[in-house]
């Protein structure tokens, strides 16, 4: 009887290790063997002919379905540019045409390293385009850096790739510190009578950095963060969570940590009937099978990169002063679903916007010289179909500091659960209905 | 009385929470108690009802309370199979032996509902609304799990004392070779608890979605395995009435314990889920190794 209790112990000891593994997505990178990578695409020849952009993808291992699509964004970029007959080089006084070389990088980031290298040093690459996830451009940025090689980052959010120092990685998605600040001034704008907050999380790193920078947002804005507090990662019963949210009587609820834990969460405060303007959190409602909740999922929040239903314009782009450079929202959905066939996500579309950006910073610059194309981004203010891109100079130099989360909210039109943009205003495609109206 | 009431609310739902524990244990106990083989692969059982009542759902609208039926009767097919074809030749074998075979059972089952269902989350939606009493709200589904598992467990408690079959299994857990002895066939006994003890637990992943319909998926019932093994120490080990109360005393002390424990100025309970019910299983292995419920060292 002693003995099985004592073994029981340890294989519960052992099935809590397993369970956090299931639920909490690991940075870390599976070990490579060593083959030759094969090279994907035409050769380059000299610079002065062709533009040759490296980047390693994941064909292979966990980031193989989100590196697909960043791929493609960036292919169908190539493709329209060079169809116009490449980018205009000023110093050249001409047209020049890309290409590309790609290496798999197997979603390892050791192989990650080897292949930026031999990008740079064998394959004369001129500029680079990260791969897919915070951690393999992490690996890669190093390498970047080190030769000197203007990289832009797509598919990455961390902050922590940008205070190394590095002068020549750029960001394009917005940073996970800022996932849920666009959820805090959407609620300050549209429901200026909400003063209280509550922020609460899944007890990940992930979740827990954006909380942390949440909170001190909000505060900052003169917000009362009236709860503040975490839950265990894969909780499935939030009653009594909920109960203490209520007691605490918040106007909003920001939050949120994974899919399920989240889809679980908005599941539950319907259930309880939670009076609140705002349920924002994070990557559950963006996904689309969080419409599966039915009724629940109603004017949920959620913070995405990038939709397509986005409506940054030209007209939002005269407002702010800036130029808007390259397709709009539209043409970009239209070419990309005649192309491969299906609706594009905000991988897809970075990836084209790292091309797109290269493209811009190239022709500000008039040349092909790396640090004149750097100074270019440095001081680059554009709008694009993929949101307002402008980059950090200071301490995160290359982080981006411009482009904002779109916040999706779930509204019914015809019956039928759909995903609306309401923030920023510039690109929103409906209005915002507090969550409360739904019951 | 803020506090009180939500004291009183975190109860509430810890009783109905406490009877999905407590009936989603019994059928680790039952087969703990009658063939002393502890089945770690407990919780991918439960993943089944979850699916069972996920499927039946989304493809043929069937309510999920009647879905429990459903998953009983493949649960108790389930059973006898894996009865005959592992189980069997494991009764006098070694613990490590049984602990590895059912530890594999459950990866079995788990890498199975992977490759005929993916590994996304999946969740339906089935409102039938809900009650007001005052200090809180419940959804009318909860409640339906709260009485279904209430009478499951009574009908069983009833089945085990007034049929033969239920005295026979009932002596089999006392002495099973004194059972042999008086002519009763141990094996087919011991065929039919794990059968029994496999269907409660299927059918116990059919109140699970009835409390939480979302975030269903095969790697689920990892969560579940954990809370069972605290639960069925807690009752005692090979009682399945111990491992019913003990649910309800597990539901009570873990919802409860959010409240107090959020009085320490500091402490955040919710992320501590899992330090609650392991203290608690520590401090009753201290005091009482024989579990909370249960009776004298065998």
């Amino acid at each position: 009887m002693k003995k099985i209790l004592v073994v029981l112990l340890l294989l519960s000891v052992l099935l809590v290790g397993c369970a956090q593994q299931t639920v909490q997505p690991s940075a870390t990178s599976t070990p490579t063997t060593q083959t030759t990578p094969s090279a994907t695409s035409t050769p380059s020849t000299s610079a002065a002919e062709k533009i040759l952009i490296g980047f390693s993808e994941s064909k292979t291992g966990k980031f193989n379905a989100e590196s697909k699509e960043q791929t493609n964004g960036f292919l169908l970029w190539m493709e329209n540019v060079n169809a116009e007959g490449g980018i205009y080089v000023k110093d050249l006084g001409k047209k020049v045409k890309v290409s590309y070389t790609s290496y798999d990088d197997e979603s390892s980031g050791e192989r990650v390293q080897q292949i930026y290298a031999k990008l740079i040093s064998e394959d004369k690459a001129d500029f680079l385009i990260s791969p897919y996830s915070s951690g393999l451009t992490a690996s890669a940025a190093i390498i970047a850096e080190q030769y000197g090689k203007v990289m832009v980052a797509t598919g990455a959010a961390s902050d922590s790739i940008f205070n190394k120092g590095y002068q020549h990685v750029f960001q394009l998605y917005t940073p996970s510190s800022r996932y849920l600040t666009s959820a805090v001034d959407l609620l300050q704008t549209k429901f200026p009578d909400a003063k209280k907050v509550a922020i609460v999380y899944e007890n990940s790193k992930f979740a827990k950095s954006v909380a942390q920078a949440t909170k001190s947002y909000a505060e900052e804005k003169g917000l009362e963060v009236v709860l503040y507090e975490a839950y265990e990662p894969g909780t499935t019963d939030f009653t009594s969570f909920i109960n203490k949210i209520q007691a605490a009587n918040p106007d909003a609820i920001i939050g949120g940590g994974h899919f399920a834990d989240g889809e679980t969460f908005a599941k539950q405060i319907f259930e309880k009937k939670v009076k609140i303007k705002l349920l924002s959190l994070l990557v559950a409602p963006a996904v689309p099978e969080f419409a599966e909740i039915g009724d629940a999922a109603l004017y949920v929040t959620g913070p995405s990169q990038w939709e397509p239903q986005a409506k940054y314009t030209k007209e939002a782009a005269q407002k702010m002063g800036v130029e808007f450079f390259g397709p709009t929202v539209e043409e970009f959905v239209k070419e990309y679903k005649a192309k491969y066939g299906y609706e594009p996500g905000y991988h897809a579309a970075g990836g084209y916007a790292a091309g797109l950006i290269l493209q811009k910073a190239i022709e500000d610059a008039g040349t092909l010289d790396s640090e004149k194309v750097r100074e270019a981004l440095e001081n680059m203010k554009v709008m694009t179909f993929f949101g307002y891109l402008e980059f950090e100079k200071g301490e995160y130099y290359g982080r981006q500091i411009g482009h904002d989360m779109v916040v999706i909210q779930w509204q019914e039109s015809d019956g039928q659960l759909k995903k609306e943009v309401v923030w920023p205003e510039t690109g929103a495609s409906s209005q915002v209905i507090a969550y409360d109206e739904k019951y | 009385m803020p506090f009180f009431e939500q004291l009183a609310g975190n109860l509430v739902y810890g009783a109905i929470l406490g009877s999905v524990y407590g009936l989603s244990t019994m059928g680790l106990s039952l087969i703990f108690g009658v063939l002393r083989i502890v089945n770690v692969g407990h919780g991918p059982f439960i993943m089944l009802g979850a699916f069972t009542a996920f499927w039946m759902f989304t493809l043929f609208g069937i309510a999920p309370v009647v879905s429990i039926s459903v998953a009983l009767v493949l649960g108790l097919a389930l059973g006898f199979v894996i009865f005959f074809a592992v189980i069997r030749r494991l009764i006098n074998a070694p613990e490590l032996s049984t602990l590895l075979a059912t530890f594999a059972i459950g990866i079995f089952l788990e890498e199975i509902a992977k490759f005929m269902w993916g590994p996304d989350h999946r969740g339906y939606s089935w409102d039938i609304g809900d009650i007001d009493i005052g200090i809180t709200l419940i959804p009318y589904s909860k409640i339906l799990a709260f009485i279904s598992s209430i009478i499951i467990a009574y009908l069983l408690y009833m089945w085990f004392q007034k049929t033969k079959l239920g005295a026979a299994i009932r002596a089999v857990v006392e002495d099973s070779g004194g059972a042999a002895a008086c002519g009763i066939n141990v094996g087919r006994i011991y065929a039919l608890s794990f059968a029994i003890g496999i269907g409660l637990t299927v059918a116990s992943g059919v109140l699970v979605t009835l409390f939480v319909p979302v975030g269903i998926n095969p790697y689920m019932g990892h969560e579940y395995t954990l809370k069972a093994f605290v639960i069925a120490v807690l009752g005692g080990l090979a009682s399945p009435w111990g491992a019913f109360y003990a649910g309800f005393i597990f539901g009570l002390i873990e919802n409860g314990s959010y409240t107090l424990l959020g009085l320490i100025p500091g402490v955040e309970p919710f992320s501590l889920t899992r330090f609650v019910a392991f203290s608690l299983l520590l401090v009753i292995l201290l005091i009482k190794p024989t579990g909370l419920l249960g009776g004298e060292n065998k």
